[in-house]
């Protein structure tokens, strides 16, 4: 469910602060899929994903009364998932670990139609994304997954829309490149 | 051959989605028909773009979506309320203050720290003796205790003046000091007292055989071969007779 305008989003937000649980609910539910595809994108483990997706809307929460809806309450919440994601990252210290050590070498892949080849093009491919580096995979995810044009992801990540278009262009040419040993399966 | 038009291949993925104008299209194409890097790399964005629109497909993590509302406020309502809510505060503190920048800036200021107590402690560290300087100008030598020779070894005050005939002068360059005997009678033995002067500048330095009287600070020099009262360093030395 998408809130339809900056209106509806305010209004919202404001009885969500009077205490209005089922504003705050509505909010939630509005945004809730949206974050929780960048954090687990971000995290991988969607065990982990699920207390930092609470500590995202636990901050908006709590940051609700000082927001002056300069900016989309979607672009908002973002850059709090972001920020948080990012912490995570440092604080677990999130080592590079390469696709081929998730997955097995190219030898080891049976290239032979197999039965759920739906789910191993999903695991081969999300992790993929979740490999790029950080400001890469946002790119990804706001553009293929939230279907932002340019000027909408600008405003998310806070840079100019040409910088914008050079970050998905380093993303993509590195999927190709993470993903040519897959690209039979895929 | 490097390619310097990166703004053309910014419009790469635009191109890749029809979402060009058709002047801007025919613009791009013509350069990549000239530009063998340019070409190359639209190819690589193009199987990129083609495998990142596959994503639209598949749920993030499999099946499993967002925890549902009442799932999150399980959680979460105990810390609206507050019930929780110092525990959690308390490690958004400790984790925020283990970031990486965090981390830095404290141990940059302890380190800051740290120089600013040694240097202003460093006598006391590394032991190093505080050394006074006072103006000649400023002893006011009045309030020097006059003693003969003969009395010196009855004194019990710090700061004394005497008179005797110089004797011994030694200078040692080495050192940077001057050494005498202050005598009473000129000729012979008798009592005497030994004279350092270790800082010579705005003293004029005695002649031998010249009467004398002297400031300074009394001591007695204890070490066997020596016992003998001192004046030592001396501070000011007035000529009476050449």
């Amino acid at each position: 469910m998408r809130i339809g305008t900056g209106e509806q989003e305010r209004s919202l937000a404001m009885a969500a602060l009077r205490g209005d649980s089922g504003a705050f609910r509505e909010l939630y539910d509005a945004y809730r899929e949206r974050i929780w595809t960048l954090v687990v994108y971000s995290i991988g483990d969607s065990l982990q994903a699920e207390d930092v997706l609470q500590t995202v809307f636990f901050k908006a929460f709590r940051g609700l009364r000082s927001f002056r809806f300069q900016s989309s309450l979607f672009t908002w919440l973002y850059r709090i998932a972001r920020n948080e994601c990012l912490n995570y990252q440092r604080r677990r210290n999130a080592a590079h670990v390469p696709l081929e050590a998730i997955l097995g070498s190219n030898d080891e892949i049976d290239t032979t139609p197999i039965s759920d080849g739906h789910e191993a093009r999903r695991v081969i491919l999300q992790n993929a994304v979740k490999q790029l580096p950080f400001k890469m995979r946002d790119v990804v995810v706001l553009k293929y997954l939230e279907g932002l044009s340019y000027e909408e992801m600008s405003r998310v990540l806070g840079c100019a829309p040409g910088t914008v278009a050079s970050r998905l262009n380093r993303a993509l040419a590195e999927l190709e490149e993470r993903l040519r040993p897959f690209r039979r399966l895929l | 051959m490097s390619c310097w038009r990166f703004y053309l291949r910014r419009k790469f993925v635009p191109y890749l989605e029809g979402s060009l104008p058709p002047g801007e299209a025919k613009r791009l194409e013509k350069h990549m028909l000239d530009c063998d890097r340019c070409r190359a790399m639209f190819a690589r964005l193009r199987t990129g773009h083609q495998l990142a629109q596959q994503l639209r497909q598949f749920n993030p993590e499999g099946a499993q979506g967002a925890p549902e509302f009442e799932a999150m406020m399980a959680d979460m309502g105990e810390i609206v309320t507050g019930r929780h809510r110092w525990a959690r505060l308390w490690e958004n503190w400790l984790y925020a203050l283990t970031t990486p920048r965090v981390v830095q800036g404290l141990t940059a200021l302890v380190l800051v720290l740290s120089a600013l107590l040694v240097v202003s402690n460093r006598r006391v560290l590394f032991g190093e003796r505080e050394s006074v300087t006072v103006k000649r100008s400023a002893l006011d030598f009045s309030n020097f205790h006059p003693l003969s020779i003969p009395e010196i070894r009855l004194n019990t005050q710090p700061h004394i003046s005497t008179e005797g005939y110089v004797r011994d002068l030694h200078v040692d360059k080495e050192e940077g000091t001057v050494h005498f005997k202050l005598v009473e009678i000129p000729q012979g033995a008798g009592p005497f007292v030994v004279c350092e002067i270790i800082s010579s500048i705005g003293m004029s330095l005695p002649r031998e055989g010249s009467r004398v009287r002297v400031y300074g600070v009394a001591r007695y020099d204890a070490q066997p071969g020596r016992e003998w009262h001192e004046v030592n360093p001396v501070l000011n030395i007035a000529v009476l007779k050449h």
